[in-house]
């Protein structure tokens, strides 16, 4: 199978570049955390509270109207398959620990994921393509309230959701945007930018891939805060930051462009040929040269690369989807080799290349 | 000394701006240095995450004042539906069942106000079934009204038909509201 037929099977809504800002703002996710009143929580919770929860949830989630769910057990799947559900972000890194008894439900589009015994008996997340934080929260809004119609929420009148971690009580709500920051990076405002924010009760963190390598100048910003401010409250000043950033992001890229243009097209030039021409390529290595040519696209600088496509390889670079591509497990280096590959095809500049040959030749 | 600008929240940055002939000093607030167009003050907090911060802050002996350093900390308040001990929570830095946060009651404001920023008390969302009980509660209450004054002016059927309204209510509430959609 080609990349591309495998790709287009595994897309998942999100990941398209479409949505307000989808040049820095990748994506949009909101996410609830509830509890059911009569069970311990999952951290004091025994195999059959576990699954009394997931059938009352199941049950729940049948009487919804407008969205089909399908349930997966964690256990019923291989090790591979969870990690790509991880690397999808449709489910979080504790879901998957084997030791547990999660689960989750996923609405046919994968936008909306409900996880079951997690940290907390359930967590809906809601995930949009782009700058989308109302439309994200209004849909886990929304099936957050058809849920409630069937279930005992755990809820009180002065702490409100009652959640496992005292850093999630109030609201419940962890709302976060993914933005890309290279110039912000590069310029090295970010690192005065990361505790400024986490003042005003947001945090900033890199997203990680394989081990602690950071995926290029990708962050998340999140509240921090979950109680004593409103639904609305939050994403307004988590909207306002957000933009704030991008505001920002978009002058320092100006700046860069002014001060050394020859340098910055040197850069980003590199780093395409370097996706596009290698053999071997890492993915420390491939998540920095995606970051540059990301950066080539918006600048105008790198022409003629759907911004999708790069969308697609962040996600499809990552050891578990580059495993169930090959259908066996991989070593490390045999993984870098695929992912070598996987750039070259995808991008699609050596393959026209040798389409052109092909076309003489005929 | 306040910020300058929102005269709301204390100064915490100072900034200093050159114009052409001069170095004017602004003093700011968090919120609107970080809002205002330079970024120039120096990073000295990380975010922790809740275990380190609850066992640092144990570690600080803050929220048993009267104990003597060396001694052991007491266990606090155990819940009587999971065991969690308020020692053992600050420990893992999680709660065990909804019980517990009755069973810390006491405690939990001082947790929140560090993690939340001071804040202790939900404002939002609330379960559509709770909206009616807090429904019914203020029905109950308008009926007792109106009770105590059929009363006083000595109108006392229909201070019998409205005992037996609040009387239903008061059953609705008591059944937990959970089938009845009242209104
Ligand atoms: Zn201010
Ligand atoms: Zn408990």
């Amino acid at each position: 199978m080609s990349f591309e037929k495998f790709i287009k099977q595994e897309l998942t809504g999100w990941m398209v570049a479409e949505g307000e800002h989808a040049d820095i703002v990748l994506s949009t996710r909101i996410r609830l955390a509830r509890n059911l009143q009569d069970y311990p929580f999952p951290i004091s919770a025994t195999q059959e509270d576990a699954n009394d929860v997931s059938k009352a949830l199941n049950q729940a989630v049948e009487t919804m109207q407008d969205d089909h769910f399908t349930s997966i057990t964690m256990e019923d799947l291989s090790p591979l398959e969870r990690q790509i559900l991880v690397e999808k972000h449709l489910v979080s890194p504790q879901l998957i620990n084997p030791k547990k008894h999660g689960s989750v439900l996923l609405s046919e589009d994968e936008t909306i994921s409900i996880m079951v015994n997690e940290e907390d008996h359930i967590r809906i997340q809601c995930i949009y393509p782009g700058f989308q934080i109302d439309q994200a929260y209004e849909q886990a809004d929304q099936v957050d309230s058809e849920l409630e119609v069937n279930l005992n929420y755990a809820f009180d009148e002065t702490f409100g959701y009652l959640t496992s971690c005292p850093s999630n009580t109030g609201t419940g709500m962890r709302a976060s945007v993914m933005m890309h920051l290279p110039a912000l990076t590069i310029t090295k405002q970010i690192e005065r930018i990361i505790p400024a924010i986490s003042r005003l009760g947001m945090v900033v963190r890199g997203s990680y891939g394989e081990g602690s390598e950071a995926l290029g100048n990708i962050y998340q910003i999140s509240n921090q805060i979950t109680l004593g401010k409103s639904e609305e409250e939050i994403l307004k000043d988590l909207e306002s930051i957000s933009k704030r950033l991008i505001a920002h992001e978009k002058k320092s890229r100006e700046l860069l462009l002014a001060k050394s243009e020859v340098h910055l097209e040197n850069r980003l030039f590199r780093s395409l040929g370097t996706l596009t021409h290698s053999r071997i390529l890492p993915s420390a290595e491939a998540a920095k040269c995606l970051s540059d040519v990301r950066l080539g696209i918006d600048l105008g600088i790198i022409e003629n690369i759907d911004m999708t496509i790069l969308n697609e390889l962040m996600i499809f670079m990552q050891p578990g989807f580059l495993q169930q591509y090959a259908k066996e497990e991989l070593t490390s280096d045999k993984r870098d080799i695929l992912r070598a590959q996987l750039f070259r095809d995808r991008l699609g500049i050596e393959r026209s290349a040798a389409q052109e040959k092909d076309n003489d030749s005929l | 000394m306040l910020c300058e600008n929102c005269k709301e929240r204390p100064a915490t940055v100072v900034f200093k701006q050159e114009t052409s002939n001069d170095v004017i000093e602004r003093h700011l607030c968090d919120k609107c240095a970080f809002y205002s167009q330079t970024f120039s003050f120096s990073p000295d907090q990380e975010p922790l995450s809740i275990q380190q911060f609850l066992a640092h802050w144990l570690g600080g002996s803050e929220l048993f004042p009267e104990q003597k350093a060396d001694e052991r900390l007491p266990d606090g308040p155990k819940c009587p539906s999971c065991g969690l001990t308020f020692h053992r929570f600050l420990d893992i830095g999680k709660f065990g069942c909804a019980v517990c946060y009755e069973t810390f009651k006491g405690q939990l404001p001082r947790v929140f106000a560090k993690l939340h920023n001071g804040h202790t008390q939900h404002r939002g969302k609330i379960p559509v079934s709770l909206n009616e009980r807090f429904a019914l509660k203020r029905k109950l209450e308008d009926i007792r009204t109106k009770m105590q004054e059929a009363v006083e002016n000595e109108r006392f059927e229909e201070a019998a038909t409205l005992r037996d309204e609040a009387n239903q209510v008061k059953q609705q509430l008591s059944d937990g509201g959970d089938d009845q959609h009242v209104i």
